[in-house]
């Protein structure tokens, strides 16, 4: 798959020779300070305590929310993997940059607001309650653990190689370092994923990555005041390999597959559709992913230039940049601190420009680890395993999770496979093939049934193990490279049309007809769903407090009172939950009063 | 002697165990009852997300079903049973961390004594499960009486 980026299929070298590698004081200390920030603001949020949950907090609005979901989004592979892919292959490099941002239209037209009117905590929640299915809701929340461990990955080599331009240490114990460090935060609070450390984390990053870059277009009169469009005038001083679209091996059918793969993937990731389960309402929804996409379009337009200016200097500085003697995977993967570097920027800039990697792997990993960390907990262990678990116990096994996670990510990421931006593919490519498939004809096609949705995520499940192993896994698994053969690629025909990382490209239309037919062939799902598939489209506003299937129970309760298999409980939810004796408890309507009566 | 008596609850058999106990005595002293259910920060972050927490800040609590279910039993347990002995029971529902919440409230509301269930954890079991009434000692200066859950067997009282 290297091949496919048209550079020589030698593997990864870890260590980016051009960039400085030593001990310095002041972007370590940056570096520290970053981390103690994201400390401070995790106590204050973990230990303010909710008096009375049924009164009215503050809300989280559009803007503060988009940032959040620009922060979960926008990991190592943005800030870092993003120019490194464009630096070494030119124009394919751009089909993240599509690919990225395309995804957000789908969320915001289809998934978005009828996600936040179904109301759900997790991913898994979505796919086990909309297809009554606990087998569904496993393979959802083994996906979303695996999409977890394969996009961590990215995070942790990012980490590791800005980690040496910082502190000047050996790859393998900065990896570690770095690991441990936000694998122990996030094991011992969690609330690193909390919107306002997001936010703070995506102010961190844009700050730090749009400092470097008017740096370095001013010093080396590259561009004035935008370079995001100046860097245009490089165009022809860059050569053919930056600007010849689809030279060398790369077609323009692997382009379309990474492009899709990664759209479809934008809008089937868990830890980015959890974001919009939380807001106010629908509305807020659809604005903050606007907003979100604003955020992140705000870096993506940036990268583009932050990697013809690298690519520039590194042509003045080395001479030549493809092929022998060019620039190494693991450079690419630096290019944003090497070209601050080049530039000759103060170290404290490059030190800042390098802690805004930083602070993005951070961001994402925890997004991510929290997000498998519920699939766990929440999906498999209380919803499956042991539903009357206790929340100690629910705590522990999200720990577990997490530090598991951390560890299986820590040891693939010594000997990374791919590159950052590739690997991070990789694990679009599985949230696209699997899960979108599920959310969006879940959503939007009350037919599909349990058997439907098994058959189909199944289906998307083989086909990126498949694609996976016939050309990544022989790149690190020494026994299976001999085995692959010569381009550690077991069959090279699948891999031109199935490629890793754009399997979805396939995967997608056929998990659709499976799951379509299947459901077509068994048992229509129960009225019950059916009718909450039609409460996430409804044009009346939904009462404020009420998720799709309230709705349903609600009308349910007054119609015919009689409910079936897919409803939990079953008790009428708008009324409170006391009987005749005094309660305290307000019922949701009435937020506004802080009712302390009792005391 | 007493007259607000708190049982902090999660719904849990172990935490069931102190309701009988509490409420015979709240009977006895004519006190009035508070269940308190605790949706634990940590547990909602590490259980669905800490997108969740957020959630439970807004006041959104209303709509996140399971919980709110959960949180309903818990103390509708204590009210159920409280209602036949003709004692008031003040139902509350919070989010936080158990122990903090339970002094706080233990504070803000006079509370005269606090009746939880324990497990009688021992050894590695508990330091990795943690005793919610061991903290809420360290945590409060108001009395609390512990119901041993194995001492209590399968009825008590």
């Amino acid at each position: 798959m290297i091949e496919a980026l048209a550079i020589d299929p030698t593997p990864l070298q870890l260590l980016p020779e051009a960039l400085d590698q030593s001990f310095k004081a002041i972007p370590a200390i940056t570096t520290i300070g970053m981390l103690v920030l994201f400390l401070v603001i995790g106590y204050v949020f973990a230990v303010a305590d909710t008096d009375d949950m049924w009164v009215a907090g503050r809300s989280i609005g559009n803007v503060e929310n988009g940032m959040a979901i620009g922060a979960n989004w926008m990991s190592a592979a943005s800030y870092l993997g993003m120019a490194a892919l464009i630096a070494l292959s030119g124009f394919y490099g751009l089909a993240f940059v599509v690919g990225w941002t395309a995804g957000y239209f789908i969320l915001l037209i289809f998934m978005a607001a009828q996600m936040r009117r179904f109301g759900k905590y997790t991913a898994p929640d979505f796919v086990g309650d909309r297809f009554n299915s606990d087998g569904a809701r496993a393979i959802a929340a083994i996906t979303t653990i695996l999409i977890g461990f394969v996009y961590a990955v990215g995070q942790a080599v990012g980490m590791g190689l800005v980690g040496m331009y910082i502190f000047g240490a050996d790859y393998t114990v900065l990896v570690v370092l770095m690991m441990a460090i936000t694998v122990g935060y996030l094991a011992l609070s969690g609330m690193l994923g909390a919107t306002k450390n997001m936010a703070v984390q995506y102010v961190i990053l844009i700050v730090a990555f749009l400092a470097g870059l008017w740096a370095v277009g001013l010093t080396q009169g590259y561009a004035t005041v935008l370079p995001q469009i100046e860097y245009g005038a490089l165009a022809s001083d860059l050569g053919a390999e930056f600007t010849e679209p689809f030279r060398g091996d790369t077609s323009y059918y692997l382009w379309v597959a990474t492009a899709f793969s990664l759209i479809v993937g934008t809008a089937g990731l868990p830890h980015v559709l959890v974001r919009f389960y939380t807001v106010e309402n629908e509305t807020i929804a659809r604005w903050s992913c606007v907003w979100g996409l604003f955020f992140i379009c705000v870096l993506y337009l940036s990268a583009p230039a932050f990697a013809a200016f690298g690519t520039d200097l590194y042509l003045s500085e080395f001479g030549t940049m493809w092929g022998d003697g060019g620039m190494s995977a693991a450079e690419g993967d630096v290019i944003v601190v090497l070209a601050s570097q080049l530039a000759g920027l103060p170290t404290w800039l490059v030190g800042l420009v390098a802690a805004g990697g930083i602070a993005a792997a951070i961001a994402t990993t925890a997004g991510l680890f929290i997000a498998a960390s519920s699939a766990m907990s929440h999906d498999i262990y209380t919803s499956i395993i042991n539903p009357e678990a206790t929340q100690r116990q629910q705590v522990l096994v999200g720990r577990l999770t997490i530090v598991a996670l951390g560890v299986v990510t820590t040891l693939t990421a010594l000997d990374p496979p791919a590159l950052i931006g590739e690997l991070v593919a990789l694990a679009f490519a599985l949230a696209g093939s699997v899960l979108f498939p599920m959310f969006f004809l879940g959503l939007w096609w009350e037919n599909t049934n349990r058997q439907g949705a098994l058959a189909g995520m199944t289906t998307g499940l083989v086909i990126w193990t498949v694609a996976t192993f016939n050309s990544i896994v022989p790149e690190t698994v020494g026994f299976l490279g001999d085995l692959a053969g010569e381009n550690n690629v077991f069959f090279p025909t699948l891999e031109t049309w199935v490629p890793a990382i754009g399997s979805a490209l396939v995967a997608v239309p056929i998990v659709f007809a499976v799951t379509i037919v299947v459901s077509y062939l068994t048992e229509e799902p129960p009225e019950e769903t059916k009718l909450m598939v039609r409460q996430c489209h409804s044009p009346e506003p939904m009462g404020k407090d009420m998720t799709a299937e309230d709705v349903v129970q609600s009308t349910d309760a007054v119609t015919d009172g009689g409910e079936d298999a897919a409803t939990d409980g079953g008790e009428d939810v708008v009324t409170d939950g006391g009987g005749d004796t005094v309660v305290d408890t307000e019922q949701p309507e009435t937020e506004t009063d802080d009712n302390q009566s009792g005391g | 002697m007493y007259k607000r008596i708190l049982i902090p609850t999660d719904g849990s058999d172990v935490a069931q165990a102190a309701v009988d106990q509490a409420l015979n005595l709240a009977e006895k002293y004519d006190a009035e009852v508070h269940a308190l259910f605790i949706a634990d920060v940590d547990a909602v972050a590490y259980g669905l997300g800490t997108e969740q927490v957020d959630r439970i800040r807004q006041g959104k609590f209303s709509e996140m079903e399971e919980l709110r279910e959960d949180a309903e039993a818990a103390t509708g347990h204590v009210a159920d049973r409280g209602e036949p002995l003709g004692i008031t029971v003040h139902e509350h529902h919070a989010g936080g961390k158990p122990h903090q919440v339970i002094a706080n409230y233990a504070e803000e509301h006079d509370i005269d004594l606090i009746v939880m269930g324990s497990h009688g954890r021992a050894g590695v079991r508990r330091a990795l499960l943690g005793s919610v009434t061991e903290r809420t000692l360290r945590s409060t200066h108001v009395p609390v009486l512990v119901v041993d859950y194995q001492g209590t067997g399968e009825e008590s009282v």
